[in-house]
């Protein structure tokens, strides 16, 4: 009844603490939209479309084929029957289909506005090189005699396309740790301040503990013999069911609000208990670092300056603000010390790497390593404050 | 009720022991005014009594259960909850339920007046009306011996008178209660006796019924100089008179002998400026003992 009571004051107390709502909530989901825009152009799965300007010469079968299979290569562009020198133009010569089967052959020949960028250039070379392929092997097919002419377009594609299909099984090794270079906007931003404001419950951690010391509550509790772990839970246990509910409210702004905005989507997966083990253990391991910044601060201005300077400062070399997969060796090698590398190593594995719990155990025993860590020092230490609150008296 | 036995505590590194050999026996239904200048010792045994340090020597004895309700001088409670709140979470903490709880809930905010202020939050209240509401938390728990440190501070009067009346009731139902306070008389008013601790030693321990009942004083003082014929009359009436050019102190004077002087000095040409007449005061008292000292 007294731990619950106890609890159940720190709950109230945080839901009237609005500077500690904005820190916990507000800010790490304003981080994380600003910088999902900010690296949106990273790794885009699906990319823009393009307009393409056709300059057909030839009025074949085969120029129409190639027009299909080159369609169906860029599906979302538009290929244009005309001659805007503003948009990349393909043209087909007259003699296109004579010198089809002709080795070397030379194909649709390409030109880019000096603009057109880099990406977008291959894109339309590979589409090309794929579609005269095809092209070509639709004219060797029929020169065979194992295609037949009478088909629809659409049809002869599709019997092109299977005679070209072939599977390549791919494989993520998900302990390369280089998960972050494959990452999209949103895979690399929502999990960064997800953790980052998780964290930040040291600060609320430690200036309700600062309050309790300097108004006298905790004499009172003192006088009332509740024992240390008592008190020590009483900060824990809400903070850990704080850490949840953001865990839940930023991964569902990545996954329904993002996509709303025009940028990926978040996609969690099927390992649902996956995310929960991750979650506990990037709790344990900041609420029992935020009991020890507690401890440790010997005033408010202490307790901020401890909790946010420590925060940042773990968030920095962690790959929060920088994704590590752009960082230095050097760096990334520092990041190895931050908790929050740990948790964000994890929670790419699941969301790049579509990893399971097995996959994110040693990142999480990582983290319960530090928990345990920070918890008994940030415990004994605890415990030395309580019994160091005393009576004061001014006469 | 609760006897401390040689109790000494020494502060590390601290060259002097805060408390040596304090020996003081605490009966049910007993108020003692604590006193005693800064660094006297108070906090210490305050906080020995109430189990938040241990003694470095001697030792505590508690006649029935250990129960203590803490009214510190600091305003412990939560600013962002609510007066009702704050009560019903000490009240958790307390253990209290049932009969007992609504009673005790009952007894407090009418002692303090703070029933119509339950849904203001705490941090909203004026000075007097946080002190009212931390005393009531205090002695919202039932205990055997209430640690009253300074509760009147910055209470309005009117609303002081009911704090007092509270804890005059609280020690006629037989609790116990050590009281420290600036305000002398109040203590003088409550507490029965009075433990005075000077360097960690308790200078003296004395019941206030009988040790201030002393002889009547007497003070008067003129604007210039004293009537010519006083000191024959006095000395006539008998009266042992310190002099000075203007004013004369006498310490010990009948209410007959006063009578018969005040007739003599009403038929003077001047009239005296000040008249200070009865017996010393607590704080005459504590000034007498402590030499003044702070």
């Amino acid at each position: 009844m007294r731990l619950w009571a106890l609890i159940a004051k720190e709950i109230r107390l945080l839901r009237r603490d609005w500077h500690a709502i904005a820190v916990l909530f507000l800010m790490p989901a304003t981080f994380l939209i600003l910088m999902a825009f900010a690296m949106s152009g990273l790794n885009r799965e699906q990319l823009p479309p393009l307009a393409i300007n056709l300059q057909v010469a030839d009025s074949s079968a085969d120029s129409a084929f190639f027009i299909s299979a080159l369609q169906a290569q860029l599906s979302d562009s538009k290929l244009q029957h005309a001659s805007d020198n503003q948009q990349p133009s393909i043209r087909i010569d007259k003699n296109f289909s004579t010198h089809l089967l002709d080795t070397p052959h030379i194909g649709p020949s390409l030109s880019f506005p000096a603009a057109t960028d880099h990406l977008s250039r291959q894109r339309i070379h590979s589409a090309v090189t794929i579609a005269l392929a095809q092209t070509r092997l639709r004219a060797f097919l029929m020169d065979s005699q194992l295609l037949d002419e009478q088909i629809p377009i659409d049809e002869q594609l599709f019997l092109v396309q299977a005679r070209t299909q072939s599977e390549l099984p791919q494989y993520d090794v998900l302990s390369s740790g280089n998960l972050a270079a494959k990452a999209n906007a949103s895979q690399l931003s929502v999990p960064a301040w997800l953790i980052f404001g998780m964290f930040f419950v040291m600060l609320p951690m430690a200036n309700s503990f600062q309050h309790e010391q300097q108004s006298g509550t905790l004499l009172r509790f003192r006088g009332l013999q509740l024992n240390v772990a008592t008190l020590a839970l009483s900060k824990l246990l809400p903070y850990i069911a704080i850490n949840f509910v953001q865990f839940v409210a930023l991964l569902a702004l990545g996954v329904f609000a993002l996509p709303a905005l025009g940028l990926p989507a978040l996609q969690i997966g099927d390992h649902l208990s996956a995310y929960f083990v991750l979650a506990l253990c990037i709790a344990m391991a900041s609420c029992s670092l935020g009991l020890l910044i507690a401890a440790l601060a010997k005033n408010t201005e202490q307790a901020l300056l401890l909790s946010a300077g420590s925060n940042i400062i773990l968030a920095a070399i962690g790959g929060v603000m920088v994704p590590k997969s752009i960082m230095p060796i050097a760096m990334q090698q520092l990041a190895e010390l931050s908790p929050m590398s740990w948790a964000l190593d994890a929670f790419l594995t699941l969301l790049v790497g579509q990893g399971s719990t097995v996959d994110i155990l040693p990142w999480c025993l990582r983290l319960l390593a530090f928990a345990v860590l920070c918890g008994t020092s940030g415990l004994l230490l605890f415990r030395r404050r309580v019994q160091q609150t005393l009576w004061t008296t001014h006469n | 009720m609760l006897t401390l036995n040689n109790l000494s505590f020494r502060y590390p590194a601290a060259a002097q022991p805060a408390l040596s050999d304090i020996n003081l026996s605490i009966q049910a239904g007993e108020c003692i005014g604590l006193l005693g200048a800064n660094g006297a010792g108070k906090t210490t045994l305050l906080s020995l009594i109430s189990s938040l340090m241990q003694p470095s020597s001697g030792s505590i004895e508690w006649q029935g259960p250990r129960s203590i309700g803490l009214v510190p001088q600091q305003l412990a409670f939560y600013s962002r909850l609510s007066v009702q709140e704050n009560l019903n979470l000490f009240a958790d903490l307390y253990q209290l339920r049932g009969n007992l709880r609504q009673q005790q809930m009952d007894s407090v905010l009418q002692a303090t007046g703070l029933q119509p202020l339950l849904k203001s939050y705490a941090g909203t209240l004026s000075g007097g009306q946080q002190r009212r509401l931390n005393f009531a938390i205090g002695v919202l728990q039932p205990a055997q011996l209430y640690l009253l440190d300074e509760v009147s501070v910055g209470v309005d009067s009117r609303s002081r008178q009911h704090l007092l009346a509270y804890i005059q009731q609280l020690r006629d139902s037989g609790k116990s209660i050590i009281y420290t306070s600036h305000y002398l008389h109040e203590i003088e008013a409550i507490a029965a006796r009075i433990v005075l601790l000077d360097r960690g030693h308790i200078q003296c321990d004395l019941d206030t019924r009988s040790s201030l009942k002393q002889p009547q004083q007497l003070l008067l003082q003129w604007p210039e100089q004293l009537p010519t014929s006083l000191v024959a009359f006095c000395s006539g009436l008998g009266l042992r008179a310190e002099f000075s050019s203007s004013s004369v102190f006498i310490a010990e004077i009948s209410d007959q002998q006063f009578l018969t002087l005040y007739h003599f000095i009403g038929a003077q040409a001047q009239l005296p400026s000040k008249i200070e007449y009865g017996q010393p005061t607590l704080e005459q008292f504590y000034l007498n003992m402590t030499g003044g000292a702070l």
